[in-house]
């Protein structure tokens, strides 16, 4: 069977699903059974009392076969980053911590050197680090080398719907990698989920495309067909592309010679 | 009388209270919640027996929605 392999855990969807920017909770876990992710991430914040609705655990706790994946969204540096994931780890009793260090709200790029150093400690901790990375193939290898689980270059800047923009640097890092690449961030459309499965990612993680979606749950559902898909295609091997027409009919020219 | 920090805002509570009496108090089951005290986490076990004091700073966290 195809499973995606993260440390010892394997999954059989590769659609990663966000679970932040839905209208409310009930449309969320719609869209999480209907997408079929296995894996889902999760922020943490502080309770108010007058919003309790707003406590995801215990709903998506209800959905059988689903990990949890607490991001360490809101940490400025690697100390931050580390504290939310010992946090995380208390509440969602998983080793999976996706680290995300974006210290600037105008553009929510991630800080490579923090967010190194922050996989580095986690990963050395026994937690199944998933860094949240621009797409650079040195900085890839590098988190591989200290023990990231997986590695998530950003397709194009979060919730801007850019799709692919990285998708070049996004394949060097495939190439070069011996650990899942999943495509997070920036994606729209399912082609765009299918495009990056086709390149040979492991995964993609998408959140506001489903989320603000006409229909979430259907858009989900459209999410998880073109990851399937979009691994199938890679899994059966793409033809190489030619410079100039490969004829598929035979081209003897018989027709003038009978006619 | 006691007064302590919770989330970021006064919070009265009797002398004596728990960590677990906070919860109660504020309508937690204290199962989804991580309890922080004085930026220590405060695992569910020790709840019932830690005695909250003047001037302690106490989160209370939840997951909510997030990418």
């Amino acid at each position: 069977m195809d499973l995606l392999q993260l440390g010892s855990h394997s999954f059989s969807s590769r659609l990663i699903l966000g679970t932040g920017k839905f209208s409310n909770a009930a449309v969320m876990l719609q869209a999480v059974r209907a997408s079929g992710a296995q894996l889902v991430t999760v922020a943490l914040r502080r309770f108010n009392r007058e919003q309790a609705e707003d406590d995801l655990f215990g709903p998506l706790s209800t959905i059988e076969g689903v990990t949890l994946m607490p991001n360490t969204s809101g940490a400025s540096t690697a100390a931050e980053a580390v504290r939310a994931a010992h946090i995380s780890r208390e509440l969602s009793g998983s080793a999976f911590i996706k680290v995300e260090i974006h210290p600037n709200p105008q553009h929510l790029m991630p800080d490579p050197i923090e967010t190194f150093e922050a996989a580095r400690i986690l990963a050395k901790e026994g937690f199944l680090v998933m860094p949240y990375i621009t797409a650079d193939p040195v900085l890839a290898k590098r988190l591989e080398e200290v023990g990231c689980a997986a590695v998530m270059p950003l397709g194009s800047a979060i919730g801007s719907g850019q799709g692919l923009a990285n998708a070049a640097m996004i394949e060097l890092i495939i190439r070069e990698s011996s650990i899942p690449v999943i495509v997070d961030a920036g994606l729209r459309s399912p082609s765009e989920a299918a495009h990056a499965m086709e390149m040979g990612c492991g995964a993609v993680l998408v959140n506001s495309a489903v989320a603000v979606a006409g229909n979430p749950p259907e858009m989900a559902e459209a999410f998880a067909e073109a990851v399937a898909a979009g691994r199938k295609a890679f899994r059966a091997g793409l033809m190489q592309k030619s410079g100039s027409a490969i004829a598929t009919s035979p081209l003897t020219a018989f027709l003038g010679a009978t006619l | 009388m006691i007064t302590i920090e919770l989330n970021g805002q006064q919070q009265p509570l009797p002398t004596g209270s728990t960590v677990s009496d906070l919860l109660s108090t504020i309508g937690s089951d204290g199962k989804s919640v991580a309890v922080l005290v004085n930026q220590q986490i405060i695992r569910p076990e020790n709840r019932p027996t830690l005695m909250l004091q003047e001037g302690d700073q106490v989160e209370l966290l939840i997951f909510a929605g997030g990418g």
